[in-house]
């Protein structure tokens, strides 16, 4: 894949707004989801839509990578860790268009 | 020996990275005991297993939840259910308030790293429907306790060692041995970190950097995580 590669941030979003110009996007984003429901039927159904589209590899795979964020979100929101210097402004846009300064952890994020 | 025990196609990296940390849980920590630090991870099988409590809620409060005689104190088992199921909402007061409860600044950053590592771990685990990696047996020796390396409160709310790098990284820097278990963790399950900002091609695993970095905004997002 090249730097070139025009992506947007519908996947990050919801799933229901499209790939963003990342393969598979939309059904990884629903990954995400159905993990972070713990429904269980309807992440058995996602589960074989990855294997099904992409593989078990790209399941295993993209179950790890989600997994490893709810790490990350925890010890980020459990330290009072900034955000850090000369990502402030540039990224103000990008949160703007996620949707993340409503959260919580916004407002005890030192921005 | 594996962590897994599946036909599922798992990289042997990645089985045998959660493997060392099941083992590393078991060590004896810096400020807790390995029957401790185990205690911590099944604290947090039982948070997530349980029925959740609103995020006001602390398990010691409710009858029957925390024995009398529990190998933790009250409030590392309030923090590790609070961590483990309400993360978007914890604020620098209720920080102060754990502290307050008399938990040690550096036995929390301890604390915090085994309960995110046993998040990771056991969310892969339960979402491919695997046996949850099974608890070794425990060091018998005592935590040392002691300062590692020299400490201030600067930026987090918790102390933190005077190293280079993104401000999650930085965030358990007291407890050296829990910045090496990130990385090994987080290596084996999303990049490695001296590849995080110049690794746009990589091919360590079946999924594309773009597809890595949706996957991870996504389940930020979800899990309400502003950094």
């Amino acid at each position: 894949m090249s730097q070139d590669t025009q992506v947007s941030f519908e996947a990050v979003g919801d799933s229901e707004s499209g790939d963003g110009g990342v393969e598979h996007g939309a059904l990884l984003s629903r990954l995400c989801e159905a993990i972070f429901e713990e429904d269980g039927d309807q992440l058995a159904s996602v589960k074989d839509d990855v294997i099904e589209v992409a593989g078990a590899e790209v399941l295993i795979d993209a179950v790890a990578v989600s997994a490893n964020f709810y790490m990350m979100t925890r010890i980020a929101d459990s330290t009072g860790t900034p955000l850090d210097a000369g990502t402030v402004e540039p990224s103000a846009e990008i949160r703007e268009l996620v949707g993340v300064n409503t959260f919580t952890s916004r407002r005890e994020a030192q921005v | 020996m594996a962590a897994y025990s599946t036909e599922l196609p798992i990289r042997a990296d990645l089985d045998e990275a959660h493997a060392e940390i099941a083992a590393r849980w078991a060590t004896t920590g810096s400020w807790w005991s390995g029957v401790e630090r185990l205690a911590i991870v099944e604290e947090v099988r039982r948070a997530r297993d349980s029925a959740e409590l609103a995020p006001w809620e602390a398990p010691s409060q409710i009858e029957g939840l925390v024995s009398s005689d529990h190998v933790l104190p009250e409030a590392a088992v309030d923090a590790i259910w609070r961590i483990t199921s309400h993360p978007g909402t914890l604020t620098a007061e209720w920080h102060a308030s754990i502290l307050g409860s008399g938990i040690h600044p550096e036995a929390y950053v301890e604390l915090v790293a085994v309960v995110a590592q046993a998040n990771a771990v056991d969310r892969f685990a339960d979402a491919l429907n695997l046996d949850r990696v099974e608890l070794p047996t425990p060091s018998a020796s005592e935590p040392p306790k002691i300062s590692e390396t020299p400490l201030q409160v600067t930026s987090h709310w918790v102390p933190t060692a005077k190293i280079k790098g993104p401000n999650v990284l930085k965030a358990l820097s007291a407890v050296p041995f829990e910045n090496e278990s990130l990385s090994l963790l987080s290596s084996a399950q999303y990049v490695r970190f001296g590849d995080l900002l110049s690794d746009l091609v990589s091919d360590q695993n079946s999924l594309s950097r773009m597809q890595v970095e949706v996957i991870a905004a996504r389940t930020s997002k979800l899990n309400e995580c502003f950094y």
